[in-house]
């Protein structure tokens, strides 16, 4: 009995059902089923597998937009979509060798310029020479979730999406690059290190308009340690900009009136920022729990300094698995001022610079109910309620905001999630 | 009624205590590999693919049973009290993360024994009553 053929088959059958329904859904052209229906040699060390995500939600303020995280140029608002949720990725996966292994992953998700254009994800040849010790290079995946590299493998983890509060302000998911990682028994449990360097080639969606942090070099460690039920985490990254937001006129403006040193506290070109996280996992049997810390700390003044945090229980109970959470976004404003007076004809200017001060204020927490019933093998539905509870000056989280935003809105979440 | 919530209470609280019947499976090794005894954490860290790392310096190769057997799930359900879909999620997790490999998935418990039985670096659970000369066991639950 071939076992290898046996999977392929099963995987093929699978995948072509499901990534024919769901490419339509999803509005991705059909071009991938094509490249699934290709016959594999069963001999062959290649597998084909893929994931995605069929998400409606709707909020209950038409005064600010709920986004996943900030790439995502619109978001959820009082009526249904499910433009923010619905994601499809396929994957291939080549042992070329015992120790050399082939990775490319594309996906299709609603990103910064508001499209589903799909995107290289991952790219990277993993060479491990021993058991202990795995080198990764090419297109790597930013390790920033306690659990995974991806965070849009709906399937995989417990809510509808990974908490917006805790991973909203991480718009980058991939860079170009190198990872080492060493593990090693100690005292009972796995220490596992890793280190990463490389260089991010994302956009953001930034007011005004995209974003571009391409070429901007990135590295840091994550240190985890494994025992019994539990898994503990400390991480470190930081990213240089190598390019300015386009605040132009208001900086030329500035400049013009004689506030220069306010017009370059506006730039973001040859700033660093670095980013903290502590974590910890508790999985144990039906009970799982989760939480994490982070701080987020910006050379540049446009954006505010900020912490974060989030905390996950679920207890499963046969196919149903009901969770709750909450979590925190706060930031710190500044308190910087042009310099010029507060009259005319600076009132512009003024008003201009504050704007942007205050555009990265984050205020607000978030309560979470849901269920997820895993219906059948590798399909999972799950339903959740995120009740966010901010302060009117909580902007930043949002898409865009208006001016009778509260702070205050409720998001109802209906997800369909699997794995082929 | 007050006596049922007494009932009540007392189940939830025996429970847990209540022993979980002996486990019905072994975990298997080539002879040949010197492998000897491994803990539960061992056996879980192979598994999960945290740690494959074996004694004697090879990489271990777990051998899992296909997605509908029962063995499988009684398996899990034991080493790691996970079902088959939480398994399953935990893999999703890592492989479309590019990170380990989960176990290769054989045909039948008799493949898995000839599997190990030609290879080194080879584990397999398999019902106790399938062991014979090819295999030694290195692992079964307590309980």
């Amino acid at each position: 009995m071939d076992s290898n053929r046996l999977r392929i088959i099963k995987v093929l059958r699978k995948g072509i059902f499901l990534l024919a329904a769901a490419a339509a859904l999803a509005q991705v052209s059909s071009a991938f089923a094509d490249d699934v229906a290709t016959p594999i040699p069963a001999e062959s060390n290649l597998s084909l597998r893929g994931f995605g995500t069929l998400g409606v939600a709707r909020s209950s303020s038409d005064q600010a937009e709920f986004v996943r995280d900030l790439s995502q140029p619109k978001g959820i608002s009082n009526h249904w979509s499910a433009r923010n949720d619905s994601i499809l990725g396929v994957q291939a996966n080549w042992q070329a060798t015992q120790s050399l292994e082939l990775v490319g992953q594309v996906v299709s998700r609603y990103h910064y310029n508001d499209s589903r254009d799909p995107e290289l994800m991952w790219a990277f040849a993993k060479w491990e020479p021993d058991a202990r010790v795995s080198f990764r290079a090419g297109r790597i995946g930013a390790d920033f979730m306690m659990l995974a590299d991806s965070r849009l493998v709906g399937y995989s983890y417990l809510p509808v999406r990974p908490s917006a509060d805790f991973f909203g302000p991480l718009f980058f998911s991939h860079f170009d690059g190198a990872d080492a990682t060493l593990t090693l028994p100690l005292a009972n449990g796995l220490v596992r290190g890793k280190l990463f360097a490389g260089a991010t080639h994302e956009k953001a969606t930034g007011a005004p308009g995209i974003w571009d942090t391409s070429g901007s070099p990135v590295g840091g460690f994550v240190l985890d340690y494994l025992t019994g039920p539990w898994q503990l985490r400390a991480s470190a990254t930081s990213i240089r900009f190598p390019n300015d937001i386009n605040f132009t006129q208001l900086q030329t403006g500035l400049r013009t009136a004689g506030a220069a040193a306010a017009a370059d506290l506006l730039s973001t070109r040859n700033t660093t920022t670095w980013y903290y996280s502590l974590g910890a996992v508790y999985d144990d049997g039906p009970l799982q729990i989760q939480g994490m810390l982070n701080s987020i700390r910006h050379e540049t003044a446009v954006f505010q300094n900020s912490h974060a945090g989030y905390l996950l229980a679920g207890y499963r109970m046969g196919e149903w698995t009901p969770y709750a959470g909450v979590s925190w976004w706060k930031s710190r404003f500044r308190d910087e001022t042009t310099g010029l007076p507060d009259a005319a004809p600076f009132d512009e200017l003024n008003q201009g610079f504050d704007y942007v001060m205050r555009a990265s204020t984050s205020n607000q927490q978030t309560y979470t109910l849901g269920m997820r019933w895993d219906l059948k093998q590798d399909m999972a539905l799950k339903m959740q309620w995120d009740a966010i509870r901010g302060k009117a000056s909580s902007r930043f989280p949002f898409a865009t905001s208006k001016p009778g935003w509260n702070g205050r809105t409720d998001v109802l979440s209906l997800s369909f999630d699997f794995v082929f | 009624m007050k006596t049922l919530r007494y009932l009540l209470l007392a189940l939830l609280i025996a429970a847990p205590a209540l022993p979980a019947g002996a486990a019905d499976w072994v975990l298997i090794a080539n002879p040949k590999a010197g492998i000897g005894h491994l803990s539960q954490d061992d056996v879980t860290n192979i598994y999960l693919g945290r740690y494959r790392r074996l004694a004697s310096g090879l990489t271990a190769e777990p051998i899992d049973q296909p997605g509908d057997s029962l063995l499988k799930a009684r398996f899990y359900r034991q080493l790691v009290d996970k079902n088959l879909a939480e398994i399953n999620a935990y893999w999703a997790r890592l492989v479309f993360s590019g990170k380990t490999r989960p176990p290769r998935v054989v045909a039948s418990e008799e493949d898995a024994v000839q599997f190990v039985a030609r290879n080194l670096d080879a584990l397999a659970y398999v019902d106790k009553s399938m062991v014979d000369a090819r295999v030694s066991v290195v692992f079964s639950m307590s309980e």
